[in-house]
């Protein structure tokens, strides 16, 4: 069996979005009840649609924001809690590749200053340590050396994602957070990055939590998953069970929106109905009762709990048995 | 029912930078017949979206300009008309679809008055008849609250709302011809699968020549009829939906195929493509594609192919199946 390694247990994220010291105060909960696991040298994926909280929940876990409430523990100890200054450990065993190649490098720093900077900060390493750090995992993600003193600009964006995997790495973490790594990369570059991923997790047995909007690469690279809709998990199940067997009815519809590359499985959809609903207003009981095609008087007045249907799969909905029926 | 909508041939559009001028596409050919949904396909950087600029002969504001070729729409070549003729056409026989719904709106502007006017300016309607058909196209999309909408403003809008109104304005004038340029890309997949069904009724009810652009083969496969595959501003392989996903004959068009994590395939590693798309600046002599490709040969990285007929209805260009050989310089 092993090890856990992240553990988080109804978390939950409220954001203040208006009113002041004489206004009402509004609020909106962008995490509402989350929890789940990840165990060692495994992918956990968060997938949803946008604004259901799944990039809420990767700043969570690496301390970006501070959670309302809930807890999140990584090898045992609470870190939902710790101060800015405890933050230092956390920092080095847990690790964040970003969505955005040309957002998240320092235009003006050097390959080498990027990769070396979470170095100055977490090690006490000499200059010529350092470096040789560096250039060793230029070498890992598939960089040539020499693009050491060049600056971000100068590559596309497939290798800023390699720059961007090589400045997680390079505290040795074991938990890497990558929201949305893949999203802005063209198809032939996107594999690249996810057999690049997939090799790193073997030889470094390294966790993933891996948040995406994207079905088929969470399926390619995950073991289990969660499905996040407008702030809390609905279904999580492992990668087998989840897109054979699919229970939730979001799951189920958003399973069969993803639009398959063979056009001999063309088909009329069954489309879901309306909009994601706005999360500082959302609906009562399951949210998404507005959206459901199997939604009951009981939808709209209880919120439903998570039931652990198989070993390996649990789902929030009243009504997951009669699924079949209806 | 065989008639050609739109006839694009041996386009060229360049650029200019610093006195130089950059080819961006270096002859690209196509056609797209009523009724049909033709699919651009490519990466970033391929020229897909310069295709559709220079269709609609877009380029405000840019050093970009057509240096050869025609484009012939029904005949008449718009590389040859004015602006003021461009204008007559835009909206009303020919119209453009963006993929940021979010920016292509005006949002000082409500919705209604987006929409009326254009609608005012080719259909030659008053305002209140123009106001009409407004809340009717809206109503068509599937917009149900159609008049409360007319009097609100895009920021008010969901992102598949505004993907719904942009959708109502182009079809508005019900034109011959609509350039979806990546239409649901910055959509959800539970939003953007509402977005295509939409776009395949529109189609059947109109019978709309649709070009649509896209990096996802997955919309590809879902709605198109035929396919172009563009790699570095020109056209590498042409084919039915159908032919091309069951038997692609580029390498790269294979690659691409290949890339696509599908969902019940259990790969543990997947297909890439080394390397990046080449910059209009820096392109390889020879095919363009050859520096990333594992079957180039010698002749590849020296003499561009000749687009050969593979089938009647399928085309690629690339030296695996040339009928003519070349002579390769001595070394």
């Amino acid at each position: 069996m092993q090890n856990k390694l992240l553990q988080v247990k109804n978390l939950k994220k409220q954001f203040q979005v208006a009113g002041g010291m004489f206004e009402k105060k509004e609020f909106v909960n962008a995490v509402i009840d989350v929890s789940f696991e990840i165990k060692e040298g495994t992918t956990f994926s968060l997938v949803g649609e946008s604004g259901c909280g799944k990039s809420t929940t990767g700043r969570l876990i690496t301390r970006l924001i501070d959670p309302t409430s809930g807890s999140i523990t990584l090898n045992g100890n609470e870190v939902g809690y710790l101060k800015q200054s405890e933050l230092g450990d956390l920092r080095e065993t847990v690790q964040m590749i970003f969505q955005d190649p040309y957002a998240s490098l320092n235009p003006r720093m050097k390959v080498k200053e990027i990769i070396e900077e979470p170095l100055i900060i977490h090690t006490k390493l000499s200059k010529g340590e350092r470096e040789n750090l560096v250039l060793e995992m230029l070498n890992i993600v598939g960089l040539n050396t020499e693009y050491a003193n060049r600056y971000a600009h100068e590559f596309s964006g497939g290798q800023r994602q390699r720059i961007g995997i090589a400045r997680a790495l390079i505290t040795k973490p074991k938990l890497i957070i990558a929201d949305e790594p893949v999203s802005a990369l063209d198809v032939s570059i996107q594999s690249q990055i996810l057999n690049l991923l997939k090799k790193l997790q073997q030889e470094y047995q390294l966790s993933y939590l891996f948040i995406s909007h994207d079905l088929s690469v969470v399926e390619h690279i995950s073991n289990e998953i969660g499905v996040m809709y407008l702030g809390s998990i609905v279904e999580i199940a492992t990668k087998e069970a989840l897109f054979v067997n699919p229970l939730h009815p979001y799951t189920k519809a958003l399973i069969a929106s993803v639009p398959v590359a063979d056009p001999l499985l063309r088909r009329k959809k069954e489309t879901l109905k309306g909009d994601i609903p706005n999360p500082k207003n959302p609906p009562t009981g399951c949210t998404f009762h507005t959206r459901c095609p199997i939604a009951q008087e009981l939808c709209k007045l209880e919120v439903p709990k998570m039931r652990q249907i198989t070993e390996q799969q649990s789902v929030a909905c009243h009504f997951v048995e009669k699924i079949e029926e209806v | 029912m065989n008639e050609n909508v739109l006839e694009v041939i041996n386009l060229e559009t360049i650029f200019k930078r610093d006195q130089q001028e950059i080819k961006i596409l270096r002859g690209v050919n196509f056609s797209i017949q009523r009724g049909e949904v033709l699919g651009l396909v490519g990466e970033s950087g391929s020229g897909k979206s310069i295709t559709s600029l220079s269709i609609m002969k877009l380029f405000h504001g840019t050093s970009g300009e057509i240096k050869n070729g025609s484009i012939s729409f029904h005949g008449t070549d718009l590389t040859k008309l004015d602006e003021a003729s461009m204008r007559q056409l835009r909206g009303k026989k020919i119209s453009m679809i963006f993929q940021e719904p979010m920016t292509s709106l005006n949002p000082v502007l409500k919705i209604g008055k987006q929409l009326t006017e254009s609608i005012e300016m080719h259909m030659k309607l008053t305002r209140k008849q123009s106001t009409a058909h407004a809340i009717k196209t809206l109503k068509s999309v599937g917009i149900g609250r159609a008049e409360e909408l007319m009097n609100e403003y895009p920021h008010q809008l969901s992102g598949g709302m505004r993907q719904r109104v942009m959708i109502a304005m182009a079809m508005a004038c019900e034109p011959e011809l609509l350039i979806a340029d990546e239409p649901t890309t910055a959509l959800d997949v539970t939003i953007q699968a509402q977005i295509l069904e939409l776009m395949k009724q529109l189609k059947e009810k109109n019978d709309t020549a649709i070009l649509l652009i896209t990096h996802d083969l997955g919309v590809v496969a879902e709605m198109c009829d035929r396919v172009v595959v563009m790699y570095a501003g020109q056209v590498v392989e042409e084919a039915d939906v159908f032919e091309l996903f069951a038997n692609p004959k580029h390498p790269y068009t294979k690659g691409l195929i290949n890339s696509v994590p599908k969902i019940g395939d259990r790969k543990e590693v997947l297909d890439s493509i080394p390397g990046n798309v080449p910059s209009p600046q820096n392109m390889p002599q020879g095919c363009k594609f050859a520096p990333r490709c594992s079957n180039a040969m010698e002749k590849c990285h020296e003499h561009e192919p000749e687009i050969e007929t593979i089938t009647e209805s399928h085309f690629c260009s690339c030296w695996l199946y040339a009928s003519k050989e070349v002579a390769l310089h001595a070394k």
